[in-house]
């Protein structure tokens, strides 16, 4: 093995065990790199850092990390499966919310950078007007690249939003409330949380699955037997949660 | 839009005061901004970044490319940044000389070289390949380090002069890091500097060391020490009138901290007579 592969392998794994006292310069850069992952996954998970506090979320990042190796140069993109491993961290089991709370601030931040789309709502509608009524079962809407659907029994909105900076409300969250139906989608700029009836929710999710409107729909009043589908699609289009129709 | 840094002092941007720049247009030549914070694919940084990019010249500084790691180069960071450089034309995009991941895990952080024939080709290969990549010409930095390697068989001053020399880039040279690395490895600051041929040198980087430790670390949380300011006025003796940024990432303070950072290397540039080579 050439020399300079060799010594960064051996530095690699210096790096991954454990300190060894004083006088141990990988230590300095043990501390940077577990600073560096703190850092960032605390700027995603601010809300899921106030829940468990400073020293269990630094626990938290530094298992997650030992167990979830970054594979990438971005930092940005790092971190999304931390609700799915915070579902299984033994000290996190009295927090059975946490990994919920934990894929709603995934989805916000995924949402803050998706792609934008220069479709507008009247280019849909006027699409739409083009094809033949029979035609409209089959028909399937690509969603606006930001938006995220998620589905707690804890009421992980509630739960997000009094954590917000400047919250100045009565803290107390009912931990009876029905399901969170979640739309997370960049609107403006802004990242807004929404909660969903049922029946909408339920179409979104067919749709963004690439069913066709007719499953949809199928799927919407399974979820809500008194939904409508003219106002929830023409909502959806008028507020750009469908972004554009896909071409099948 | 200008394409070229003004040889005055410039500042790091980070998000905190994205708004601020934004709302006010506070009179700074020009702004530097981390690559990967831009990779994204839309939202409201990128076009925070565009509008600012109409205002300002920009310079794009990238902390994730790994380019001393023995991996392959990743591609997949590779188109991010050239996207990104296409839709921004920088003045500048830099990347480190070090690397951060090896055997596909990364440390997302700035690891140091051993200074040997091997390593130097080795980067000089891969800085070739990204400015292929690219098409166009990046700057290396020097970066700090807390310890040497016994392998190590050229001087640091030597390898960043040589990387330079053979790939084709120039140097942005941080002189934090050359004073860290001299008070942490016993090098000679001032022979650091005699060894970077001035031509090579497009662009300094000022920032705040750590001293509380065992040895020096380079946090980028604190203001540019005295000692390192007079080594940026030695370093402007050599290099000639070179734009400047500060940086800033841990504890990031209020702007017009930032700010008087900056008046400060702009009144050492005023006050530099050598002419930019």
């Amino acid at each position: 093995m050439p020399l300079l592969r060799e010594r960064q392998t051996r530095f690699a794994s210096a790096l991954l065990a454990a300190d060894a006292g004083d006088d141990d310069r990988i230590a300095i850069y043990r501390n940077s790199v577990r600073a560096n992952y703190r850092k960032a996954l605390g700027a995603t998970y601010r809300v899921v850092a106030q829940l468990v506090g400073e020293p269990f979320f630094h626990a938290a990042v530094d298992a997650y990390v030992k167990d979830t190796a970054a594979t990438g140069g971005d930092l940005n993109v790092y971190g999304g499966s931390f609700g799915e491993f915070l579902a299984d961290y033994p000290h996190a089991q009295g927090l059975p919310y946490l990994p919920d709370v934990s894929r709603l601030e995934w989805a916000i931040d995924e949402a803050g950078r998706a792609a934008d789309v220069d479709g507008t709502p009247e280019a849909i509608l006027a699409a739409l007007a083009m094809i033949p009524a029979e035609r409209t079962p089959s028909l399937r809407f690509a969603l606006d690249p930001s938006c995220r659907l998620l589905t707690s029994v804890h009421p992980v909105l509630r739960i997000w939003q009094v954590h917000q900076p400047g919250f100045a409300g009565d803290m107390a969250v009912a931990f009876d409330a029905a399901t969170d139906r979640l739309l997370v989608r960049r609107e403006a700029g802004v990242v807004a949380v929404l909660r969903m009836p049922p029946g909408d929710f339920a179409m979104l999710q067919a749709l963004a699955d690439g069913r066709d409107l007719a499953a949809a729909l199928d799927a919407a009043v399974a979820a809500e037997t008194d939904f409508d589908l003219g106002t929830s699609l023409r909502n959806c289009i008028a507020n750009r949660t469908l972004a554009k129709l896909r071409d099948e | 839009m200008n394409r070229f840094l003004p040889a005055s002092a410039g500042l790091g941007l980070r998000a905190p005061h994205l708004g601020l720049v934004l709302a006010e247009r506070p009179p700074i030549p020009w702004f530097e901004v981390h690559s990967e914070n831009y990779f994204a694919d839309g939202g409201p940084a990128l076009a925070a970044l565009d509008r600012i990019r109409a205002d300002y010249p920009v310079a794009l500084h990238g902390v994730g490319l790994s380019l001393g790691s023995t991996d392959p180069l990743d591609i997949e960071h590779l188109a991010k940044l050239k996207r990104l450089a296409d839709r921004v034309e920088p003045a500048h995009v830099s990347e480190h000389l070090c690397w951060s991941s090896v055997n596909g895990r990364h440390f997302n952080d700035l690891l140091p070289l051993p200074y040997t024939p091997e390593a130097l080709d080795h980067v000089c290969a891969r800085v070739s390949a990204t400015q292929d990549f690219l098409r166009r010409e990046i700057l290396v930095e020097n970066v700090s380090s807390y310890l040497t390697f016994p392998e190590s068989s050229i001087p640091e001053c030597e390898f960043v002069a040589a990387v330079a020399a053979r790939s084709g880039c120039r140097l942005l040279v941080d002189v934090n890091n050359i004073y860290v690395n001299a008070r942490n490895h016993g090098l000679d600051a001032d022979a650091y500097l005699a060894a970077i041929p001035p031509a090579m040198v497009a662009e300094i980087h000022l920032a705040g060391f750590d001293a509380s430790g065992p040895c020096l670390v380079d946090t980028h949380g604190a203001p540019v020490a005295p000692e390192v300011w007079s080594l940026y006025e030695r370093a402007l003796g050599r290099f000639g009138r070179v734009p400047t940024l500060i940086e800033w990432d841990t504890d990031i303070p209020e702007f017009a901290v930032l700010q008087r950072e900056a008046a400060i290397a702009q009144s050492f540039l005023d006050a530099c007579l050598a002419i930019a080579a």
